[in-house]
């Protein structure tokens, strides 16, 4: 029941349930042994460059990375 | 040996004697009537340097079909499987596409390299009419784009329109967790009352239906299953623990949002392999075809010219003799 307590925590953090449910995954994730710990973190890398606009124009383009830029 | 001198002194002479002898080559590969007046042998350069940039095509083709072959194929037992994640979200609050709300998002899936058919333009066309479907006065409808080619074409005459894009999805391998980063981002910089995903089911490696999944914001689910149908028989679900109802819904929305999107994005990639890989198919075809047709006309004048050779040193030689 620990995990009822949690959920307006998490919430009034500012996080949605996917970033809990992602975090809780990769608690998970690093739970295993070598070596499925770094295949299963390899298989997770995320990578996408996301742009807002405003009035019809984009602004410059944020990259959601967590490789470093070669 | 005589037959090679004449030849060779015919090919020396020949730009000296036609008075338009580019012309003629290039009529070479057209017709073989505007042969100028004493031009005695075709210079069949022209045709095989084209020969040889088709079967250059032919090649490059062939190797995007086979890349494509092996993507799909590894790509398409990920979809398959992600299917399981959006049935049960289904099976719970059924599938409205005819919700009518103020917030409209719609959330246009396409691929960032070209060169695979039309599956960006269907999803285009799908988004923008239902842009139509959904425009009116006090209502709001705006663009969320995942892809550079869906972009490019949305630009053109709804940029007004477009909140997001996003792109260089597919860099690495399509995961979960990518994914889920990305409609947690969608889901911050966006207001919805529905989200709308246009993306293409894959169906076979020649068939992809344009699908749309709606995603209600918790409200609109509230509102909707106090209006009955489907989503009326929520309330005969018991909920665990001290959480609300709105609590769950919002969660729930949540998830169902990004683990649609996770499926949409798998199926449209692997809609694009597939297409791609038609697409290649018939285009190394087309090359094969053009490369016959090529090979029979540079074979038809290299025939040609032998035989007018023949004639001339037989007719000459049997001068000669009488």
């Amino acid at each position: 029941m620990a995990s009822n307590a949690a959920v307006p925590f998490w919430r009034a953090a500012g996080m949605t349930y996917i970033t809990y449910s992602n975090i809780c995954a990769n608690l998970v994730r690093n739970c295993l042994k070598e070596p499925y710990k770094t295949e299963a973190l390899t298989r997770e890398k995320v990578h996408f460059s996301i742009a807002t606009w405003k009035e019809g124009k984009p602004e410059k383009p944020v990259i959601r990375s967590d490789t470093p830029e070669e | 040996m005589a037959m090679a001198a004449l030849r060779r002194e015919g090919r020396r002479f020949a730009p000296l004697l036609s008075p338009r002898p580019i012309a003629a080559v290039r009529s070479s590969l057209v017709s073989e009537e505007d042969i100028p007046f004493g031009a005695r042998s075709i210079s069949t350069q022209v045709v095989r340097n084209r020969m040889k940039s088709v079967k250059n095509i032919q090649k490059i083709t062939k190797a995007m079909k086979m890349v494509a072959a092996s993507k799909l194929r590894a790509i398409q037992i990920r979809a398959e499987n992600s299917r399981g994640l959006w049935q049960p979200f289904t099976a719970l609050l059924g599938d409205t596409p005819s919700v009518d709300v103020k917030k409209n998002v719609i959330v246009t899936v396409s691929s960032d390299k070209g060169l695979c058919g039309g599956i960006n333009s269907t999803s285009v066309k799908i988004s923008k009419a239902l842009y139509k479907l959904n425009s009116g006065p006090d209502k709001e409808t705006k663009y969320v784009v995942l892809g550079e080619k869906a972009k490019a074409q949305l630009v053109r005459d709804s940029k007004k329109n477009i909140e997001l894009t996003i792109s260089e999805l597919q860099k690495n391998p399509l995961n979960y967790t990518q994914v889920s980063v990305l409609a947690d981002d969608i889901l911050k910089n966006v207001e919805f009352d529905a989200l709308r995903i246009i993306f293409n089911k894959f169906h076979s490696v020649v068939s992809f239906l344009p699908t749309m999944s709606t995603v209600l914001s918790p409200e609109i689910v509230e509102r909707e299953a106090e209006a009955g149908g489907k989503l009326g028989e929520l309330d005969s679900y018991e909920i665990e623990g001290g959480e609300t109802k709105a609590e769950i819904l919002q969660n729930l929305a949540e998830f169902q949002f990004s683990c649609v999107l996770f499926n949409a994005v798998l199926e449209n990639a692997c809609s694009e392999q597939g297409a791609r890989m038609s697409a290649m198919d018939s285009s190394s075809r087309n090359a094969g075809d053009m490369l016959d047709r090529l090979t029979l006309t540079y074979n038809r004048t290299r025939q040609a010219s032998i035989t007018t050779e023949l004639i001339e040193i037989i007719s000459g030689a049997s001068a000669l003799e009488g």
